[in-house]
């Protein structure tokens, strides 16, 4: 599904490259639970960003199911991610000033889907994730666990294959945080192909591959 | 998608109310002013276009080709004879209307009243032709019978009171005496937008029948009443210049002939013609007596723009500004697909809608001032979607244009960001790039811009007002006796003042002095050369107590009675002009101004300024001539309370004329009225200035605000750091006074440039002062200092701990 070859990032300091990313290659099949884990600044969240199509690489090539992304324009690119890719966010990065039904209806209004179709899903995601009686209520007015299950929910309104996750337990207790894992398993379990950042060794636990980064490269993987 | 775009924008504009608020305060007074000024020009480009026939009605008027060194010129006061003339003698012509309008007020008298009412007189098809609507009675008999009259509304309500009028009697003083006229018909009142206007309008056979006007039926030299033309539909004669010249020759074959021996013709051609001009020209062309420069109303407009400008600014950097709050929608927005042009709809929404908010409240302002910008542009302009069909689509546009321009900066900076970055909040939005803070600049540019203008007419209106016209305009009371049987009451009446010491003299002339009080002139060929003198008519009074110096000579004398015949007073500008000298103009004739008689100077008077400062001191001449009817009394008073002295006037002419109501002005309030005009731009640009000055400091008032939520960790440290509270007002200040300053620096030549081209007007004018860039500098400052420090301070004297916890 997603093939990174020789990918590398680097951002300009005092005239200096600084490399983030550098040389990196990673192979992901349809289908896969990945987590990536390593110290601050060896580069997770620009690898999730990457693969999100939200960073350009500064090198290397990235094909997303046989297509070269790294020669795509912008908005082939977002045409493409817009299909194919939920995020969930550490700080859930809800709209505040929706509703928790229109929150998760965004995506669907980028995608002119019409009205009634949006009416159903909408309905569907609700009912799967147990939030109907949130559904009007406004972000601030839930707690972080349900602020994250509702951000897990938008992301995967659209029906994505890939859903990408930078450190979605990061501001929740660990039983809240146990459940998000229990949920990303369960979807991972229906088919959907899920990369999550994350630096816990437990919630890394969750998936079938982690992959360790140390100063832009791939330093070891292990296979559950 | 649109409704979920309105309803992300309610919300967010509910979240932030105090901005909200500025936006839609700003926009709301930016439009009600545009609106009131753009109702002004609706109404001066349609004037008589609400007539059904508008189309097809025509005014004649004279035009004349330069000649003897005058400018071409037009006028629209016509002989007797061309109506009818015009109507036999070319095609297409349906019908023609004459018309005299009002000259001042009449006296009307009812059973138990006596008022003055201006009468006015047009021909009986007028209702035909002219589409002013009849309340009650019959357009095409209310003008029948030389005795009819046709009230309008508001006239009818005046004489009679809510009753119908039709059928009642009513006396008008025409030239003598009484005379009893039945009222006809009662008409709307006459709506704002028309050139012909009445009170009281009767039949203009009326006209033809008195003494003077059956000398006049067909005389072709006595010009004095507005001509026009319906044409029929199609007809072209309006641009056959061929054919109106024909029937100018016809009829004035004897002027062309006098021309001729004057050797005033090239070849054979005439410099003189008649013309049509359509009725819709007729009040902006101020070529043929003119009302409305239509310069002037886009001067206005333009001034009203920039307002509207200052406030849609307003609404670009705040939005800016607060785009560091919404970053972080727009970044989900893109990162769960939403595309820039979807982003740019969203924003533009709101804009939209606020503006839309805005012109609703806005028209609310609108309406509540329009009584109080009446006043100030003296016109009589009504909120009606009916009389002007064209405003619904005018308003329409304008809501959206102002959305428009007003929000598609921030659409376009916000919809640009990159998600990843303001997710991260890696990007660091101040709200003041360099385009907001040029915005900024403009804003004040402008404001500082009016308010320089506004002192410099102001100056030079206190300039015209104050300085020494060259004679004593304090303490003089004019009395108004046009209109009545002055010959009898004036010896009556300055007889019975002599015995009052209140009173230091008294004096007749036929015409006032000052604003509105009407002027006469007359043009003859002294020695072959083409002469134009003001003419004023007074009695052997009158230098003395308006205090006029006389140079050489003497003054009118009551015991000289060819005084009465020939003898004529004359001011410097005239010797000046005629090529005399002050010893040798007394005893010069006038050769060329009378048919039968040239009179002789008798005495020379230093220049006074009997016309506004604006005009230079034009030659001008002094006759009492035994037939003038003097009109005007002047009383000159003991200084001091005036109050009594009126008293002592009005008991002594209750006395000599109980019939006629006293009726008085002070001089010196009406030369003030000379400067009317000047007075009402003084007004105008003061108000859009002190508006603009308003919105730009409201504008800031919302940087300011945003800048100290935006630096809000930076005075925490730099508090903890031991900064002072002034040191920090000042830190957050500079930024702004700096832009207000740079504003002036572009504000200054430029107005001075401005202002200094409208002082070429005035032929006595003041010289711009540099005090005036000064004080108006200082109070741009220091307004917006103060409007500034409503925040800063605020923020300098919080608590750093508070604000640096939250990090």
């Amino acid at each position: 599904m997603i093939e990174l070859k020789n990918i590398s990032k680097y951002y300009n300091a005092g005239g200096k490259p600084n490399y983030v990313l550098s040389g990196l290659n990673l192979e992901v099949q349809k289908g896969e639970f990945i987590s990536i884990m390593g110290p601050s600044g060896s580069g997770k969240s620009t690898l999730l960003n990457v693969i999100g199509m939200l960073d350009d690489p500064s090198g290397g090539e990235y094909f997303f199911n046989g297509d070269a992304v790294h020669g795509l324009k912008e908005k082939q690119r977002s045409q493409l991610y817009k299909k194919y890719i939920g995020f969930v966010f550490q700080a859930y990065h809800l709209i505040d000033e929706l509703t928790v039904y229109e929150n998760i209806e965004t995506p669907l209004l980028y995608q002119d889907v019409k009205s009634s179709e949006r009416k159903a899903m909408v309905a569907d995601v609700l009912d799967k994730f147990q939030i109907v009686g949130k559904k009007d209520l406004f972000p601030t007015q839930l707690s972080g666990g349900q602020q994250q299950i509702v951000g897990i929910a938008r992301a995967l309104i659209a029906r994505p294959e890939l859903l990408l996750a930078d450190e979605p337990t990061g501001n929740l207790n660990s039983k809240q945080g146990e459940e998000v894992m229990e949920l990303f398993k369960k979807l991972n379990a229906e088919g959907v192909t899920i990369i999550q950042v994350t630096h816990s060794e437990k919630n890394a636990g969750y998936a079938s591959r982690t992959i360790h980064l140390l100063d832009g490269r791939i330093e070891k993987e292990t296979n559950v | 998608m649109i409704t979920h775009y309105i309803k992300i924008a309610i919300r967010n504009l509910t979240r932030q109310k105090g901005l909200t608020l500025i936006n839609i305060l700003g926009l709301s007074i930016g439009l009600a002013c545009f609106t009131l000024f753009m109702l002004y020009a609706l109404n001066e480009f349609n004037y008589d276009r609400f007539h059904k026939n508008a189309d097809n009605i025509f005014r004649a008027y004279r035009w004349r080709q330069p000649m003897n060194g005058e400018d071409a010129s037009g006028d629209s006061f016509m002989p007797m004879p061309l109506g009818p003339a015009m109507k036999q003698d070319l095609p297409g012509v349906v019908n023609f209307i004459r018309m005299q309008e009002s000259w001042g007020k009449s006296f009307i008298k009812t059973e138990n009243n006596v008022m003055r009412i201006g009468v006015a007189y047009a021909d009986p098809e007028f209702f035909d032709v002219f589409s002013f609507h009849l309340l009650y009675g019959n357009p095409a008999q209310a003008l029948r019978g030389t005795h009819s009259v046709v009230l309008t509304k508001a006239t009818a309500i005046k004489i009679f009171g809510n009753e119908n009028a039709v059928g009642k009697t009513l006396q008008i003083k025409t030239d003598t005496e009484f005379e009893s006229f039945t009222v006809n018909g009662v008409c709307e009142n006459i709506p704002s937008n028309s050139s012909i206007k009445f009170e009281i309008l009767g039949n203009y056979l009326f006209l033809t029948e008195t003494e003077s006007g059956k000398r006049l039926m067909n005389n072709w030299h006595r010009s004095a009443y507005q001509t026009y033309i319906q044409l029929q539909p199609g007809s072209s004669l309006a641009y056959d210049e061929t054919t109106l010249q024909n029937l100018y020759n016809k009829y004035h074959s004897d002027d062309l002939a006098e021309m001729k021996k004057k050797g005033k013709l090239k070849g054979n051609e005439s410099p003189v013609t008649y013309k049509l001009q359509p009725l819709r020209d007729i009040h902006t062309n101020t070529k043929i007596n003119g009302e409305v420069d239509p310069k002037n109303i886009w001067i206005l407009l333009t001034i009203a723009a920039g307002v509207l400008l200052i406030a849609c600014i307003n609404f670009t950097t705040l939005a800016i500004g607060r785009s560091a709050g919404r970053a972080k929608e727009v970044g989900i927005r893109k990162v769960v697909g939403g595309g820039k042009k979807s982003l740019v709809l969203q924003f533009l929404t709101e804009a939209i809608l606020l503006s839309i908010i805005s012109m609703l409240i806005g028209l609310l302002l609108a309406q509540l001032f329009l009584p109080w910008f009446n006043q100030l542009s003296s016109s009589e302009i009504a909120f009606s979607f009916t009389q002007f069909p064209e405003l619904t689509w005018v308003l329409i546009a304008l809501t959206l244009i102002v959305g428009v321009i007003a929000g598609s900066y921030p659409a376009f900076v916000l919809s640009a960001f990159k998600p990843i970055e303001v997710l991260k909040s890696k990007l660091r939005l101040g709200g003041s790039n360099f385009f907001t803070k040029s915005l900024v600049t403009l804003q004040f540019m402008l404001s500082v811009g009016l308010i320089i203008s506004t002192f410099i007419i102001l100056q030079q209106l206190n300039f015209m007002r104050s300085k020494n016209p060259g004679f004593n305009k304090e303490n003089v009371i004019v009395v108004d006796a046009s209109g009545m049987n002055t010959k009898k009451i004036y010896p009556l009446f300055s007889h019975a003042l002599q015995s009052h010491p209140e009173v230091k003299g008294v004096a007749s002339a036929e015409l006032g002095l000052g604003g509105e009080t009407g002027w006469s002139s007359s043009s003859f060929d002294y020695k072959g050369r083409h002469k134009n003198v003001y003419e004023y008519f007074i009695d052997p009074d009158y230098l003395h107590v308006m205090d006029i110096k006389l140079l050489a000579g003497r003054n009118f004398d009551h015991s000289i009675s060819d005084d009465t015949v020939h003898s004529v007073i004359v001011n410097e500008a005239m010797v000046r002009d005629f090529g005399w000298t002050l010893q040798n103009a007394v005893g010069q004739q006038l050769t060329g101004y009378g048919e039968n008689f040239n009179p002789v100077v008798i005495g020379v008077i230093k220049d006074f300024h009997f016309r506004p400062f604006s005009e230079k001191v034009e030659p001008q001449m002094f006759q009492q001539f035994s037939g003038y009817l003097s009109f005007k009394y002047f009383v000159r008073i003991q200084p001091g309370e005036p109050s009594k002295s009126i008293t002592i006037l009005q008991n002594e002419w209750q006395k000599i004329a109980p019939e006629f109501p006293f009726k008085y002005s002070f001089l010196d309030q009406d030369l003030d009225r000379f400067y009317k005009s000047e007075a009402r731009w003084a007004a105008i640009v003061g108000c859009a200035g002190g508006i603009s000055i308003f919105l730009a400091c409201l504008g800031l008032l919302g940087l300011a605000a945003l800048a100290v939520i935006n630096r809000t960790k930076e005075i925490g440290i730099r508090k903890v750091l031991g900064a002072s509270v002034t040191n920090i007002v000042k830190i957050l200040s500079i930024d702004f006074v700096r832009l207000v300053i740079i504003a002036l620096i572009i504000a200054t030549p430029v107005s001075w440039y401005f202002m200094n081209q409208w002082l070429q007007d005035f032929a006595y004018r003041i010289n711009i002062s540099w005090w005036i860039f000064v004080i108006s500098g200082l109070i741009a400052i220091t307004i917006s200092v103060l409007t500034v420090s409503i925040h800063t301070v605020k923020a300098a004297v919080a608590n750093p701990v508070k604000s640096l916890r939250t990090e």
